[in-house]
C-alpha cells in the first residue's frame, strides 16, 4: 500500500512536471508576434513563469481536488476528523520553498531584465531628477549611433520628428535590426508608448524628455497604442509602425520629405467635431482635441 | 451594570485609541512634508523672484511660544493630578492664550506674506503646511477651551482626567509637527 | 457615551428592522448596516460593470459615449473598493469582532456608528456627481494628474472635486473604524484570551486595520494636494509649473497597494474560519498563519512602485520593489499551504460557506501567480495597464474577496439573524457565481497578454472573441446575485430558526444565542485554550 502510493504520488509529481512544461512552451503562443529583439527575452521569462505557475497551481490544487473528491464525509458521519494541529517540519517546508522559487523568479528576471539594458530598452538617464545624473553622461556616450526620432504626444495625437531629415509623421518607421533612440515627449498629460509586438513600455510625463531605445527586428506592421490613460479620447490615440527594411526605410524618408507639411487627420477630432450616434449620451463637457500636428505624410 | 465587568473600561480605551489616532493623523503631515522636500529639492529657484526667503524672526519667536506652551500643559496637568485645580485652571488658561497669540502671530505673518498661494510652490507649500497646521492649532484650543469649561463642574475630575491628558497629549503632538515645519519651511 | 448603551441595553427586546435605520452604537446593528449599505453599493458599482461590459461587447463604440464610459469604470472602480468591499469587511468585522473576543461592545461606540454614516454620504456624493453639468470623475480610480484636474467645464464643483472630497471623506470614516477595531481587539479582550488565542478572522482584521491607519493618512494628503491643484490654482503635480505628478504616484500607491491587502486580510480570515468548520478539523498551524497576516502587512507596505514600473521610475528603484513585491508570497504561501493541509484528511461537509471558502481558495491561488508574474519587472513592463493587470486583480477582488465576504455572509447567517438561509439557493448561488466569475475574468488574461490596453471604451477587432465571452460571463455574473438576495431576503423573514451553533463549531460568537443579546454574552467567557479545538474532547474554549 504504501509503495503503491509513493508510486501514485511519483506519477502525479511528473504529470505537474511534464504538464507544466508543455504550458510553458505553449506560452510563447500567446504573445503577439515578437518584433523586436526585446521581445525574445521577455518570451523566455514569460514561458518560465508560466512553467513554475502551473507547477505551483497544480501543486497546490492537486491537494484540494483530491482532499474535495475523497474526504468527503460520509452520511451520517457527524464525528470529527483527526485534531491535527500542524506540523513544524511541514511549515518550515512551505516557508523556505516559496523563499527559493521568489528568488529564483527574482534572479532571473533581473538577468533578463540586464538583458534588455544591454539591448537598449530601458528608458534612460535625465528622465527624472531623483536619478543620479552620473548615469545620464555614461548613457549619452551609448547613444551615438542609430536613429534618432522624436515622439511627441498630445490630446489625442501621435507624431513622430526625424530631426535630421526635417520629416514629421503620423506614422513611425523604422529601419530594421538598428537599435532607434526614442525621445519621448508630451505636450500635455501623461501617456505611454506601448507597442505589444516589442514587449515595451514606457509612460511619457510632461515636460520630459525620456529617451528610450531598443532594436525591432522584425519587418512589418504593427500599433502603437497610448497605454497611459489620458482623457476622453485615450483609446483613439493609436499610430501605426512600420518597421522597414534599410531601403524602404530611407525611401520613405526621402519621400516623406518632399511632400509639404499639412495637418494630419485625427480620428479624436473627427469624432468630437462630428459624435456618432449612440444610446446613451452624456452631454458632459470634454477636453477638446489639441490641434492634430503638421505633418509631411 | 454589566458593563463594569468589562475587561478595560472606557476611560483607558480613550488613552490608548487616542495616541493611535494622533499618530494615523501625523502620516498626513508626513506626507506634506515629503512632498515638499521632493519639490523643493527639485525646484533650485524655490522662492519667487524678489523673495530670498521666509521671515525666520518672527516664525522663531512663534515657535518659542509654542513650545514653551507644551511646558506650560504639562505643568496644568501636573498641578490636576495633585488635585490642585485652581493651579491647574490658571495655567489651562495660560496654555490658551499661548495658543492664541501663536494663532494670532500666524495671521500677522500670513498678512505681511510677500507672495500669495498661487506664487509657485514655495507659496502653496507654506499656506498649505502652515494652514493645515494652524488648524490643528485651533483645534487645540477649542478643546482646550471645552476642557477648561468641563473644569467648572464641580467633580468632574474626581473619577481621572483622560480626556485634559488626551488634550495635552494633542498639544504635545501639534507642537512636535510645529518644530520640523519650522525646520524645513523656514531653517532649509 | 455611556449614557447611549445604557438606553439600549433598558430595551433587551427591540428586534424591529426599525432600529436598522437609527444612529444606533450597538455594534451588532452597525455591522448589519454596513453590510446591507455595502451590497446596495454592491449592485451599484455591479451596474456600471455591467454597461462597460456591454460596451465590450463589440469593438465599436455602440452603448455610451467616450466620457460616460471613462465615468462609469472610474465610479465602478471607486464604488467597489470604497464602498463595496471595505465597507461590507467592515461590517464583518463589526459584528464579529466583540463576539469573538468576548466583548460587550467595542471600544468607541459612537465613533463607530459615526464612521459607518459617513458611508452613504460617500455613496450619495459620488452618485449624486453623475448629475453635474462636468459630469462625474472621469480619470479612474488613481486620478492621476494632469489629467485628473484638466477640469473642462469650469466649474467650481465638478465630478473630480466630488470625488476628491468623497474619498477624502471615506478616509475619514475608515481612520474612525480602524481606532475603534484596533482598540477593541487590544484591549477589550476577555480573560484568557491571549493573542495565540484568538481567531485568526480577528488577528486578520488587526493587520488590515493598522494597514488602513498608517497608510491611508497618505492618500488624504495626496486628495488634499490634488484639491488644491484642481480648484485653487496650485501647482504641487503640474509638470508644467514646478510640480512632480509622480510624487502624486507615489502617494497614491503607498497607500493603494497596502489598501489590496485591506481588502484581502479579512477574506484569508474568513477562509481560516470556515475551513476547519466544514473539514471538521483544527487550522493547520494556526501559530504561522496568524503571525503571518502581520508579515503580509509589514511587507505590504515596502512594494508599491510595482504599479509604476512604467512610469519614470529609475532603474534601482524598479529593481528593488520587484524584489521586496516578490516576498509577499511567502507569508501568503504559508496562508494557502496551510488551507490545504486543514482541508487534507478533513471530514468535509459541502454547505454553502465551504464552496465559497474553497473556490475562493483556489481561485485566489490563480490570481496570486498572475500576481507574482506581475512583480516580475520585465514582464510587467509588457502587460502593464493592459487586461491581463485588470484580470489579475478581479481574480483578487470579485473570485476571492467577495467570494470570501459571501463566504462569511452564508456562515453567519444564522448568528446575524437566527434564521437558516436555503442551502439549495445558497448552492445555486454559489455555482451561477463560480462559473460567471471565471468566464468573466479568465479572458482578460489572453487578451491582455495580446496586448489590449485597459480603459478603452472601443478596441481593436482582433480582441473580440475573448471579449464576447468577458461580457456574457458577467451577464451570468449579474444574474447570479438574484438568488442571493432571493435567499437572504426570504431567509431573514421565515427562514427555519437557527439553533445558537448550527454549524458545531468554536469560537466564543457561538456560545451566545442567535441573534445574540444586545451586551453579547450573559457571563464574560473565560478562555482556556488555543481556538479550532475540532476533534479535540473539549472543542469549545470555555470556562
Ligand atoms: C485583494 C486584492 C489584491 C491582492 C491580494 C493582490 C495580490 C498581489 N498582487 Fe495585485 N493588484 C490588485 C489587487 C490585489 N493584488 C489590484 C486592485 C491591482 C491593480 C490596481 C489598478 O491598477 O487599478 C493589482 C495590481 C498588481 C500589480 C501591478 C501591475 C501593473 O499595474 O502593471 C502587481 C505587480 O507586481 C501586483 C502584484 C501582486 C502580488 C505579487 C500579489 C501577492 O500578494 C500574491 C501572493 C499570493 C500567491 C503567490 C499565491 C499563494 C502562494 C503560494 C502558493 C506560494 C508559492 C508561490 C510562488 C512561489 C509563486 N498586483
Ligand atoms: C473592488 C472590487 C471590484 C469588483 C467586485 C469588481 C467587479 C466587476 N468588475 Fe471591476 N474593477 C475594479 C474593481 C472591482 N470590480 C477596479 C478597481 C477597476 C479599475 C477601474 C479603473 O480602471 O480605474 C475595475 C475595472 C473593471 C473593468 C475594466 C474597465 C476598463 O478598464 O475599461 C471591467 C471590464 O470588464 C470590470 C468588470 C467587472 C465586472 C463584470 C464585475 C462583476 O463582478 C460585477 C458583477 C455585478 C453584479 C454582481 C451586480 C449586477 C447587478 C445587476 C445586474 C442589477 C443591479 C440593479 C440595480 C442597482 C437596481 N471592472
Ligand atoms: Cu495619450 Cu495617454
Ligand atoms: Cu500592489
Amino acid at each position: 500500500m504504501r509503495t503503491f502510493n509513493t508510486l501514485l504520488l511519483a506519477i502525479w509529481v511528473g504529470v505537474i512536471i511534464l504538464a507544466s512544461h508543455a504550458m510553458g512552451q505553449q506560452a510563447y503562443s500567446w504573445l503577439p508576434i515578437a518584433a523586436a529583439a526585446e521581445a525574445e527575452p521577455v518570451g523566455h521569462l514569460f514561458s518560465f513563469l508560466v512553467t513554475l505557475g502551473t507547477i505551483v497551481f497544480l501543486g497546490v490544487m492537486g491537494v484540494l481536488v483530491y482532499s474535495i473528491l475523497f474526504y468527503r464525509v460520509g452520511n451520517n458521519d457527524k464525528s470529527d476528523a483527526p485534531a491535527i494541529r500542524g506540523n513544524w517540519k511541514l511549515e518550515i517546508t512551505w516557508t523556505v520553498i516559496p523563499i527559493l522559487l521568489v528568488t529564483w523568479i527574482a534572479s532571473y528576471s533581473y538577468t533578463i531584465y540586464q538583458r534588455m539594458n544591454t539591448l537598449g530598452s530601458l528608458p534612460l538617464a535625465h528622465l527624472h531628477v531623483l536619478e543620479a545624473p552620473a548615469y545620464a553622461e555614461t548613457d549619452n556616450s551609448k547613444m551615438q549611433s542609430g536613429e534618432h526620432i522624436e515622439v511627441i504626444a498630445k490630446q489625442w495625437s501621435w507624431s513622430f520628428r526625424y530631426p535630421n531629415r526635417n520629416v514629421t509623421s503620423t506614422e513611425l518607421h523604422l529601419p530594421v535590426n538598428q537599435p532607434v533612440h526614442l525621445m519621448l515627449q508630451s505636450e500635455d498629460v501623461l501617456h505611454g508608448f506601448y507597442v505589444p509586438n516589442f514587449r515595451i513600455k514606457q509612460d511619457i510625463i510632461p515636460n520630459q524628455t525620456i529617451e528610450f531605445k531598443f532594436t525591432p527586428n522584425r519587418i512589418g506592421q504593427y500599433q502603437l497604442h497610448d497605454s497611459q490613460f489620458s482623457g476622453t479620447y485615450f483609446a483613439l490615440m493609436e499610430a501605426s509602425v512600420y518597421v522597414d527594411s534599410p531601403e524602404q526605410y530611407s525611401e520613405w524618408l526621402a519621400q516623406a520629405a518632399t511632400r509639404s507639411p499639412a495637418p494630419a487627420a485625427n480620428p479624436a477630432t473627427s469624432e468630437h467635431t462630428q459624435p456618432s450616434a449612440i444610446p446613451l449620451r452624456s452631454h458632459w463637457h470634454t477636453v477638446p482635441p489639441a490641434q492634430p500636428p503638421v505633418v509631411n505624410k | 451594570m454589566s458593563q463594569s465587568i468589562n475587561p478595560t473600561s472606557k476611560r483607558d480605551n480613550l488613552s490608548f485609541g487616542f495616541p493611535i489616532f494622533l499618530l494615523s493623523e501625523s502620516i498626513i503631515f508626513v506626507s506634506f512634508f515629503v512632498t515638499y522636500a521632493l519639490l523643493r529639492w527639485k525646484n533650485p529657484n524655490w522662492f519667487p523672484p524678489g523673495v530670498s526667503g521666509l521671515d525666520v524672526p518672527r516664525a522663531a519667536i512663534n515657535t518659542v511660544i509654542l513650545v514653551a506652551s507644551s511646558g506650560v500643559i504639562y505643568l496644568a496637568e501636573r498641578a490636576l493630578d495633585r488635585h490642585k485645580l485652581i493651579k491647574f485652571r490658571r495655567l489651562w488658561l495660560l496654555t490658551i492664550s499661548l495658543g492664541v497669540i501663536f494663532l494670532i502671530g500666524q495671521v500677522i505673518e500670513w498678512r505681511n506674506m510677500p507672495f500669495g498661494l498661487d506664487a509657485g510652490l514655495a507659496g502653496a507649500t507654506f499656506y498649505l503646511l502652515t494652514g493645515f497646521h494652524g488648524l490643528h492649532v485651533l483645534t487645540g484650543v477649542i478643546l482646550m477651551l471645552y476642557m477648561y469649561f468641563r473644569s467648572l463642574a464641580p467633580g468632574n475630575y474626581s473619577a481621572g482626567h483622560q480626556g485634559v491628558s488626551a488634550v495635552s497629549l494633542f498639544w504635545h503632538f501639534v507642537d512636535i509637527i510645529w518644530i520640523i515645519l519650522f525646520l524645513l519651511l523656514y531653517i532649509w | 457615551m455611556t449614557e447611549i448603551s445604557i438606553q439600549t441595553s433598558n430595551e433587551p427586546h427591540q428586534t424591529t428592522w426599525k432600529r436598522y435605520f437609527s444612529f444606533s452604537t450597538d455594534h451588532k446593528v452597525i455591522g448589519v448596516q454596513y453590510l446591507v449599505t455595502a451590497f446596495l453599493f454592491f449592485l451599484i458599482g455591479g451596474l456600471f460593470a455591467m454597461i462597460v461590459r456591454a460596451e465590450l461587447l463589440t469593438p465599436q463604440l455602440d452603448v455610451v459615449d467616450r466620457s460616460l464610459y471613462n465615468g462609469l469604470f472610474t465610479m465602478h472602480g471607486t464604488i467597489m473598493i470604497f464602498l463595496w468591499i471595505f465597507p461590507a469587511n467592515v461590517g464583518l468585522a463589526n459584528y464579529l469582532v466583540p463576539l469573538m473576543i468576548g466583548a460587550r461592545e467595542t471600544a468607541f461606540p459612537v465613533l463607530n456608528a459615526i464612521a459607518y454614516w459617513l458611508i452613504p454620504v460617500v455613496g450619495i456624493l459620488l452618485l449624486f456627481s453623475f448629475f453635474l453639468p462636468s459630469g462625474t470623475a472621469q480619470a479612474g480610480w488613481w486620478s492621476y494628474p494632469p489629467v485628473s484636474i484638466q477640469n473642462p467645464s469650469g466649474h467650481f464643483v465638478n465630478g473630480e472635486f466630488i470625488w476628491l472630497l468623497a474619498v477624502a471623506i471615506s478616509g475619514v470614516s475608515s481612520i474612525m473604524g480602524g481606532v475603534n477595531l484596533v482598540t477593541t481587539i487590544l484591549q477589550m479582550r476577555a480573560p484568557g484570551m491571549t493573542f495565540f488565542r484568538m481567531p485568526v478572522y480577528v488577528w486578520t482584521t488587526l493587520s488590515a486595520q493598522l494597514l488602513q491607519l498608517f497608510c491611508l493618512p497618505a492618500l488624504t494628503g495626496a486628495a488634499i494636494l490634488l484639491l488644491f491643484d484642481l480648484s485653487f490654482g496650485t501647482d504641487f503635480f503640474s509638470p508644467f509649473k514646478q510640480g512632480d505628478p509622480v510624487i502624486y504616484q507615489h502617494l497614491f500607491w503607498f497607500y493603494s497597494h497596502p489598501a489590496v491587502y485591506v481588502m484581502a486580510l479579512p477574506a484569508f480570515g474568513v477562509f481560516s474560519e470556515v475551513l476547519p468548520v466544514f473539514a471538521r478539523k483544527p487550522l493547520f498551524g494556526y501559530k504561522t498563519v496568524a503571525v503571518s497576516s502581520l508579515l503580509i502587512s509589514g511587507i505590504s507596505t515596502m512594494v508599491w512602485v510595482h504599479h509604476m514600473f512604467a512610469s519614470a521610475t529609475p532603474n534601482w528603484m524598479r529593481i528593488v520593489f520587484m524584489a521586496t513585491s516578490m516576498l509577499v508570497a511567502v507569508p501568503t504561501g504559508i496562508k494557502v499551504f496551510a488551507w490545504t493541509a486543514t482541508v487534507w484528511r478533513g471530514k468535509l461537509h459541502f454547505q454553502t460557506p465551504m464552496l465559497f471558502a474553497l473556490g475562493g481558495v483556489a481561485m485566489f491561488l490563480f490570481a496570486g501567480i498572475t500576481g507574482v508574474m506581475l512583480a516580475s519587472l520585465p514582464f510587467d513592463i509588457h502587460v502593464n495597464n493592459t487586461y491581463f493587470v485588470v484580470g489579475h486583480f478581479h481574480y483578487v477582488v470579485f473570485n476571492t474577496v467577495t467570494m470570501a465576504i459571501y463566504a462569511g455572509i452564508y456562515y453567519w447567517f444564522p448568528k446575524i439573524t437566527g434564521r437558516m438561509y436555503s442551502e439549495g439557493w445558497g448552492k445555486l448561488h454559489f455555482w451561477l457565481t463560480f462559473i460567471g466569475a471565471n468566464l468573466n475574468f479568465f479572458p482578460m488574461h489572453p487578451i491582455g497578454l495580446q496586448g489590449m490596453v485597459r480603459r478603452i471604451a472601443s478596441y481593436d477587432p482582433q480582441y473580440t472573441g475573448w471579449n464576447v465571452v468577458a461580457s456574457l460571463g458577467a451577464f451570468l455574473l449579474g444574474m447570479s446575485t438574484l438568488p442571493f438576495i432571493a435567499n437572504m431576503v426570504s431567509s431573514w423573514m421565515r427562514g427555519r430558526k437557527a439553533p445558537n451553533n448550527p454549524w458545531n463549531a468554536t469560537g466564543l460568537e457561538w456560545t451566545t444565542s442567535s441573534p445574540p443579546p444586545i451586551e453579547n454574552f450573559e457571563e464574560i467567557p473565560t478562555v482556556t485554550s488555543e481556538p479550532y479545538g475540532y476533534g479535540e474532547s473539549h472543542p469549545i474554549p470555555l470556562g
